[in-house]
């Protein structure tokens, strides 16, 4: 019974073949639409958190309140004292401390300014390495005890001309207006943040800096076992003592790697929702478009519906047969809406990985954003079907009969 | 003749008085989408320029360079002190110039610690000139209380958000004293609430008070300079850059500072914000070419149902052009009163976007904004599209031979 239900359907669909095309791609445009920005955007969050799962779960992370992130003057740093606290703390088991600051580089006569680190050369070098053991050295050598003015650079200063020209090992740099010798280059990371890095010893840094000691982050890492949590606690409890300041106003901020996670994807989360949003209106477009071929075929069948009923078809089924027809157009609009979707994010991820050697746009497939534009797409096409099959089954024989 | 075609095109959308409204919708959403999103990407846009055109049209400000995101001079290399301030009040074509600082700091009530901007108003002969550019920033009259005078010391006065925002456990009143630094201040005034996206948190006090408690030598974050003339704008920048470069003995193309004219400095961000509006009004969009597909079908579906009308007008002499107009008319007519009722529907919309953002979070930063060219060129646009849809399918009918068309 189904079966001749959905077979009535498809015919009446192919038989006006271009009028269904035109009704369909309304409808997957639509879905092309939100499947690629979905699967974009998902994508995004995957990248985000392979990042911090690789950099563990295990770890916590200490940052200045107010100012304007780490190295902006006028926001607090942490001091020797602060990085021995926390390594007081509750379940903490290693712990260290990185400098950064806006430094001026000056290359082939062309001067810019990106953020350098400090990268400590003492004992606690070992657990910097392990926080960014994901990331080897592509070319030369990382920096290690006993050097003074060397520097690393990430992967942008091998191959993007940032100075109108490529910088090479061994190059001579100037970092507020002291030289230094290149030694090594990070490989690609896949972000400009990143990739611009400059590294030099910590040492080197506080003494262009005239400042001892003080690092604008901390980073402890947790034993296993123990909730990352309550290390956080133990830690914001330990160090509102050491630097002195009520409860509620802390200048800093713990977070463990899954707060930082969740917050970078709450903010991923409603810029997604406002462009889906809008992506959306363009279905809504389409499920209009249905509806208005759905009035005309029941305009054009009323005579067909007159035979049908006379010959004992109850409204029910006169009803469900539109409601059919409208949901195949919905339903077929969706497979090919996904395919061109997934077509779409394919392209702008090898574009952006190929031209912008970025890994931050991926597309991303989960099952359920398929299954769920394909039920969208066939809810909405039978939605926009409802009043245009109400009306069919309602007409009485008689009159559609006499309809020319 | 054109009023016959007119005529004739509305009379066959009034027929099919159901579909011709569905396919209208199709094309209103997505005109009022756009209009929406471009009225708001405006307003936003007029919002910050009316805020930047703070430092007025008659002013430069010199930064030192790498100055990143924050306030001026926060993630400076080179900072810019006194000295500079002096070298620029030389350059020929400056009137007046005041050395400012913008600054983020620990303000302390009782035990409570927050963060916010600390700003200075210069006690020399440049104080109107702070004051005036501040004014143009963020509405600095004051409410409640009274302004800093030249004489006051350990003073400030503060933004509205002190006094009604709850910041700390109480709200502040007149004579309460925060702690800055490494002294009480005592709260003298409070600003009117602004609209400013600076917030409503901040912090006025004298330059020399402020120098005391952050420890400031001779830094400077900002250097504000009024030009004598309009007109002699660009020449006086380039003459300070040039006396600064010399100064600071930095070579041509590598400075370490900058130096903005009130346009520059306005340009970078109105850039991104309209790549943002960009974006948004092509996603937008894409519901324009869904809404141009249903006028096509309706079109296609007109055409069929009126083969034999069409048979008719031929055998009686129509020619192809004739036939072929008629539909192009109906089909703009379907994207011009579409068009019309998005319009309507988009202006309706921001404003209502306007109305609620300004009631619920108090912002006026979310205004919409409208121009002729965003009223006008959707409109067009909606007509275009609708004429462009009705093509092939005239084409179709205007082909049709009056024999078969009339057997049909």
């Amino acid at each position: 019974m189904i079966k001749d239900f959905f077979k009535l359907g498809w015919s009446n669909i192919t038989k006006r073949k271009l009028r269904s095309w035109l009704t369909m791609i309304g409808i997957f445009i639509g879905i092309a639409a939100v499947v690629s920005l979905v699967s974009l955007g998902q994508g995004l969050n995957k990248y985000i958190d392979d990042e911090f799962a690789k950099l563990g779960k295990d770890k916590i992370y200490i940052q200045p309140k107010g100012g304007f992130g780490p190295g902006a003057e006028g926001t607090p740093v942490f001091s020797e004292r602060d990085l021995k606290e926390v390594n007081k703390a509750v379940g903490v088991i290693d712990s260290a401390g990185m400098s950064m600051k806006t430094v001026k580089i000056e290359f082939n006569d062309i001067i810019r300014y990106f953020y350098a680190a400090g990268i400590p050369t003492d004992d606690t070098r070992r657990f910097i390495d392990e926080l960014f053991l994901n990331y080897d050295i592509e070319k030369g050598r990382n920096i290690k005890a006993g050097d003074k003015y060397k520097v690393v650079l990430g992967h942008y200063y091998l191959d993007r001309m940032l100075f109108e020209k490529n910088v090479k090992l061994g190059d001579k740099v100037l970092i507020n207006d002291v030289e230094f010798r290149v030694i090594g280059f990070y490989e690609i990371i896949g972000n400009p943040g990143d990739d611009q890095n400059i590294y030099i010893p910590q040492e080197t840094l506080n003494e262009l800096y005239g400042i001892d000691d003080e690092f604008s982050v901390l980073i402890a890492k947790t034993t296993p076992g123990i909730d990352p949590k309550r290390s956080a606690e133990s830690i914001e409890k330990t160090l509102r003592k050491s630097r002195d300041v009520e409860e509620g106003s802390e200048d800093f901020y713990v977070q463990t790697t899954d707060e930082i996670m969740d917050s970078f994807n709450n903010i991923l989360l409603i810029v997604q929702i406002v462009l889906i949003g809008i992506a959306a209106i363009s279905l809504l477009v389409g499920g209009i478009g249905i509806m208005n071929t759905m009035y005309t075929a029941v305009l054009e069948r009323t005579k067909e519906i007159g035979i049908m009923k006379a010959i004992g078809a109850r409204n029910s089924s006169i009803m469900i047969l539109f409601l059919i027809e409208s949901g195949i157009l919905g339903l077929v609009g969706g497979i090919i809406g996904v395919g061109i979707g997934m077509g779409i994010s394919k392209s702008v991820e090898l574009i952006a990985t190929s031209a912008l050697q970025s890994k931050l746009l991926q597309a991303y497939f989960p099952w359920y954003l398929i299954v769920g534009s394909l039920l969208f797409s066939f809810i909405v096409g039978s939605l926009s079907g409802v009043f245009p099959a109400r009306q069919a089954a309602k007409q009485k024989p008689v009159d559609a009969l006499r309809y020319e | 003749m054109m009023k016959d075609y007119l005529m004739l095109a509305t009379r066959s959308i009034f027929k099919r008085r159901l579909r011709s409204w569905l396919t209208m919708i199709g094309i209103f959403i997505g005109i009022a989408a756009v209009v929406a999103l471009v009225s708001l990407g405006q307003g936003l846009e007029h919002a910050i320029t009316g805020q930047f055109a703070s430092f007025g049209t008659d002013k430069l400000i010199i930064q030192a360079a790498g100055s990143g995101f924050g306030p001026p001079g926060s993630t400076v290399v080179e900072k810019l002190t006194s000295d500079d301030a002096d070298v620029v009040r030389k350059v020929a074509g400056i009137e007046i110039v005041a050395e400012r600082l913008i600054r983020t700091g620990a303000i302390k009530f009782n035990d409570e610690q927050r963060y916010s901007f600390i700003a200075s108003i210069t006690q020399d002969e440049s104080r109107h000139l702070v004051l005036e550019a501040l004014d143009e920033m963020m509405d600095v009259d004051v409410m409640a209380g009274r302004m800093l005078t030249k004489e006051d010391n350990y003073k400030i006065v503060v933004g509205s958000g002190y006094f009604e925002d709850k910041l700390y456990t109480r709200n502040l009143k007149l004579g309460d004293s925060l702690r800055i630094g490494t002294k009480d201040f005592e709260i003298v005034g409070f600003l009117v609430k602004s609209a400013s996206i600076f917030g409503n948190d901040f912090v006025l006090m004298n330059d020399k008070p402020m120098r005391e408690v952050l420890d400031i030598e001779d830094e400077v974050d900002l250097i504000a300079a009024r030009v004598e003339s309009l007109n002699k704008m660009n020449a006086t920048s380039e003459r300070v850059e040039r006396a600064l470069r010399k100064h600071r003995d930095v070579e041509l193309g590598k400075e370490d500072f900058t130096v903005q004219t009130p346009e520059q400095a306005l340009e970078s961000l109105n850039k991104i914000l309209n790549y943002v509006t960009w974006f948004l009004v092509f996603i937008a969009m894409i519901s324009l070419l869904v809404g141009a597909i249903g006028i096509m079908n309706t079109m296609y579906t007109a055409v069929l149902e009126r083969t034999k009308e069409i048979g008719i007008m031929k055998s009686v002499g129509a020619k192809n052009s004739s036939i072929m107009l008629l539909f192009l008319i109906e089909s703009g007519i379907l994207g011009l009163v579409g068009g019309l009722i998005g319009v309507a529907l988009g202006v309706l919309l921001s404003k209502s976007v306007e109305v609620i953002a300004a009631l619920v979070l108090g912002t006026q930063l979310i205004q919409a904004h409208f121009t002729l060219t965003w009223i006008l060129g959707p409109l067009l646009f909606a007509v275009f599209v609708g004429s462009a849809s009705g093509v092939f399918p005239a084409m179709q009918a205007a082909k049709l031979r009056p024999v078969d068309a009339l057997r049909k």
